[in-house]
């Protein structure tokens, strides 16, 4: 039988939802970080709405791939067609560790939509790694002296055949293999990069595609997050870092940034939904912490600690892949651990009929 | 429960009422009206006008694309109605939630969202399950997958490329098939910026006619009821209506449904070389009986334009209002989203025009449907303001008197006097969908129909008596009195019932686990993963 805490003390675990469900209800300023499936988002959403929470995903990369997707949209591709069509690819900043597997299929496998039998790979800054082991070697394109985003600019100057203070190493050999190239994409995502990276690299894309075909595939820095980002639009209008405090749906990424509210004292209770192995909730000054989390202990200094089971893994879950760039749903091995879903729902059940927002 | 909606004016053209009468409904089915027997609950609707819940054909209200484009603009959505009211991005109704609440206050209980990319129906049918009120249908989108253009390219028998257009309808849960500038966005990948009817997708040698036919006989012989849906090449561009043309004289006699004609309706002539061809189109359509169309008609004001015709999409950037966009080669067509104005300038004004003039010109109304493409041409809450314009002529001179001048010159609107009448538009909106979507069970409110009942109060406003209406009923439950939601429900998902052939199965496991390097579990979902209690109903193929 699953056992939750309330404290340090073990609880039923309809006592401790019980009791969360006290706590949310009493909250002036209530605030969810959603590390979830979209079962489990929909679950959350629904509650801040009950509740008048704010909500966001703990990964703040998610919040630099939305404002960047918000300010200037752009063109992307699919996983998928680049495994199939990319004859260039390139690299920029740092990926996502589950993001690796990819890069290294991609060089063990040769674009059959192409018309050619290899990839050429290119890097972009000293964050960019390629896969270690791989027999395709991967040409850097730094910039001495210059950040990834002044990197990304020059090599875009360049390009368009400005003068420019710096120059990026390798450019020329960039310049030959984007001029044989059918289809050129470049990797990248917010995990590593800042908004104005993504948006240079979409000017740089834009520039390309006047001659020929050029697209990036952004590969989130949660797939989670990424998963919620996509069910808060649908459900809501807008991303995360969204709130309800006012009734009505508001999307602020500054002020329902839900690190900055707790670590400002602005928030007084933290549901943190998260079933990622090693991860710490953020201690804020006189916040009341709930944890969701997969733990057989409960978690230092929260008022209540209900233990949920990794979705895909211990329940059937439908969650955003990044290896398809869309929503799919995962069997698992069933476990007695509950989805956070369910405990979202079972905590909404157990509120006042009319629970008054906060303010 | 029984159910008596008494003494109004029962308009049902399938079965041949127009006068003042009662529908019963007992447990979400209309019944005869039982002898003998007292009704629990009866709905006085003397001096209304009762038809059966309305159906649209095509509106792109659930998919990647379309929360794409929520996602782009958040401004778009009335929750900033904390900013000013007036601001001209506030009242688009955006969400999951308000597209099923607004489409049953004006009385629709049925839409279909026309472009679901297969690989992304999952993610279609999550934000469908979260519309509520409203039964849903979705078109999966063919014609610039790989694997269809190989088949093609590699002459494959009708029998497998049927056995793979039956596996992509019953994988996706669609209720049809739609083929969207075919060819066009896999040419696109290759660095082709333009495609016609007769061009060749470069490296399969495919011409884009040869994927329209080849879908249109797998969708005949596999007896799916909607006739292949054509989005043709060249939306939007001087000179379209050829390629228009060109298509509907390819029909051959076989059924073929045309979206959004209006997008097409442009000629050559004038000084901008720009101008309405919307008449010469509409004749073709009424010559050729096997063709059906929808308008897309244009409504001034700010939309988004939201397409998986990304070669389309990818030359509108440049008019992007405001200045953003997102364009994505997905796998098969991918999509553009590019946010737009519609103003009574010249351009804007001949768009609308071109619209109404094939409302007006094509004159069966069994084969002319009533879209704005929403939210291409406008967002579907235009649609009241739609059937005044159709319904009183006196509508549209008054707003042709703010129109440009010279735009209108080139139309034949000016002239037009027709005025649709409520049997027209009974047909047009209610009972036409429902045959050319294969949906026995609606579209009218005779005996075996389900209870999707609309009521509106008789009114000189016609676009008031359309966008609140007094009642709507859904399943037999009363969903909006008054024009507000008084109850809310989860609709379905129609599908159609296809068995696909196993062997075919096996030949895309391979492909996908080759090309791909992923299982086609990945493409597939089961029922669960939608999460709601039967997400889906089953609409059969023909016999």
């Amino acid at each position: 039988m699953t056992v939750a805490w309330i404290g340090n003390r073990d609880a039923l675990v309809q006592d401790a939802v019980k009791h969360a469900a006290e706590l949310l209800a009493a909250s002036r300023c209530p605030v969810i970080s959603i590390d979830a499936d979209i079962e489990g988002t929909r679950a959350a959403i629904a509650l801040a709405q009950r509740i008048g929470a704010a909500y966001d995903h703990p990964d703040p990369g998610v919040a630099r791939e939305t404002a960047a997707f918000i300010d200037a949209g752009g063109l992307f591709m699919s996983p998928g067609e680049v495994r199939r069509r990319a004859d260039l690819v390139v690299i920029v900043g740092g990926l996502p560790e589950e993001a690796q597997d990819f890069v290294g299929e991609l060089a063990e496998t040769a674009p059959d939509l192409a018309g050619a039998n290899a990839r050429n790979f290119f890097v972009v800054g000293h964050g960019a790694t390629f896969p270690s082991g791989s027999n395709v070697p991967a040409t850097r394109l730094s910039c001495e002296g210059a950040d990834l985003v002044g990197t990304v600019a020059t090599l875009r100057a360049q390009y368009a055949g400005r003068h420019t203070a710096l120059s990026v190493e390798n450019f020329g050999q960039f310049a030959d293999a984007f001029s044989g190239a059918r289809f050129t994409s470049f990797i990248c995502s917010g995990s590593d990069a800042h908004p104005l990276v993504l948006e240079m690299m979409q000017g740089l894309v834009a520039d390309l595609n006047k001659k020929a075909r050029a697209s990036i595939l952004v590969l989130p820095s949660s797939e989670t997050g990424w998963g919620s980002t996509l069910v808060s639009t649908w459900t809501t209008g807008f991303p995360l870092r969204t709130s309800f405090s006012r009734g009505a749906a508001e999307f602020d990424p500054w002020r329902w940034n839900v690190g900055r509210m707790i670590e400002e004292g602005e928030a007084d209770l933290h549901l943190w939904i998260t079933a990622a192995s090693g991860r710490q909730p953020p201690s804020g000054e006189n916040m009341g912490l709930i944890a969701l989390t997969k733990t057989d202990q409960p978690v230092a200094e929260a008022a209540v600690t209900i233990p949920i089971g990794e979705p895909g893994s211990d329940h059937d879950a439908v969650m955003f892949s990044n290896r398809t760039g869309t929503i799919a749903a995962r069997k698992a091995q069933s476990s007695d651990l509950p989805s956070s879903a369910s405990i979202l729902r079972a905590i909404a059940e157990h509120l006042p009929a009319e629970t008054d927002r906060p303010c | 429960m029984l159910t008596r909606i008494k003494g109004g004016e029962v308009i049902d053209p399938v079965n041949g009422r127009h006068g003042v009468g009662d529908v019963w409904i007992e447990n979400g089915i209309i019944v005869e009206p039982p002898a003998g027997r007292q009704p629990d609950n009866t709905v006085d609707v003397s001096g209304c006008i009762v038809m059966a819940g309305a159906i649209d054909i095509h509106s792109h209200i659930g998919g990647g694309n379309v929360n794409t484009a929520r996602l782009l603009l958040p401004e778009h959505h009335s929750a900033h109605l904390p900013r000013p009211a007036a601001t001209p991005l506030s009242n688009l109704g955006w969400t999951a939630y308000q597209t099923g609440c607004l489409y049953a206050q004006m009385g629709f209980t049925t839409v279909v969202e026309p472009a679901m990319a297969p690989g992304n129906a999952l993610h279609t049918h999550l934000e469908l399950a979260d519309i509520p009120i409203i039964d849903k249908a979705t078109l999966a989108v063919l014609g610039n997958d790989d694997f269809l253009l190989s088949l093609v390219r590699d002459n494959a028998s009708p029998d497998m490329i049927e056995d793979y257009v039956a596996w992509t309808v019953a994988s996706s849960r669609a209720l049809g098939v739609k083929v969207i500038n075919a060819g066009g966005s896999a040419a696109f990948k290759e660095n082709v910026r333009t495609f016609s009817l007769d061009d060749v997708v470069p490296s399969y040698g495919v011409s884009s006619r040869s994927i329209v036919k080849t879908l249109q006989a797998a969708v005949a012989n596999l007896g799916i009821p909607h006739p292949l849906h054509v989005h043709c090449n060249n939306l939007g561009v001087p000179g379209a209506a050829d390629t228009a043309a060109a298509t509907i004289a390819a029909a051959d006699g076989v059924p073929l449904h045309l979206a959004h004609l209006q997008f097409y309706g442009y000629g050559t002539e004038g000084k901008r070389r720009f101008s309405s061809a919307a008449s010469q189109l509409a004749e073709l359509v009424n010559s050729t009986p096997e063709i059906t169309v929808d308008v897309g008609q244009v409504m001034f004001g700010q939309t988004v334009t939201i397409s998986s015709d990304v070669l389309r999409q990818f030359s509108a950037r440049r008019n992007a209002s405001p200045k953003k966009s997102v364009i994505i080669d997905g796998d098969g067509n991918g999509g553009g989203i590019v946010p737009y104005s519609y103003r009574k300038d010249f351009y804007g004004s001949l768009q609308w025009a071109a619209g109404l003039e094939l409302f007006l010109l094509i004159t069966d109304p069994w084969r002319v449907f009533f879209t704005t493409d929403h939210p291409n041409g406008a967002p579907f809450t235009a649609y009241p303001a739609l059937f005044e314009l159709l319904m009183r002529r006196e509508a549209r001179s008054e707003m042709m008197e703010g129109l440009h001048r010279g735009a209108l010159e080139l139309t034949t609107l000016p002239s037009l006097d027709r005025e649709y009448t409520l049997g027209e538009i009974a047909i047009m909106t209610r009972a036409a969908p429902a045959r050319l979507l294969g949906l026995k069970d609606r579209g009218h409110v005779g005996p075996g129909a389900i209870g999707d009942v609309a009521v509106y109060r008789k009114d000189t406003d016609i676009a008031k008596m359309f966008g609140a209406a007094a009642f709507v009923f859904k399943n037999g439950e009363l969903v909006v009195k008054d024009g507000d939601v008084v109850a809310l429900r989860w609709g379905k998902a129609l599908r159609l019932l296809t068995q696909p052939d196993q062997a075919i199965v096996k030949r895309l496991e391979t492909y996908h686990q080759e090309r791909y390097g992923l299982s086609l579990d990945w493409f597939d979902f089961p029922d669960w993963a939608v999460g709601r209690e039967q997400p889906f109903g089953e609409v059969p193929c023909k016999a």
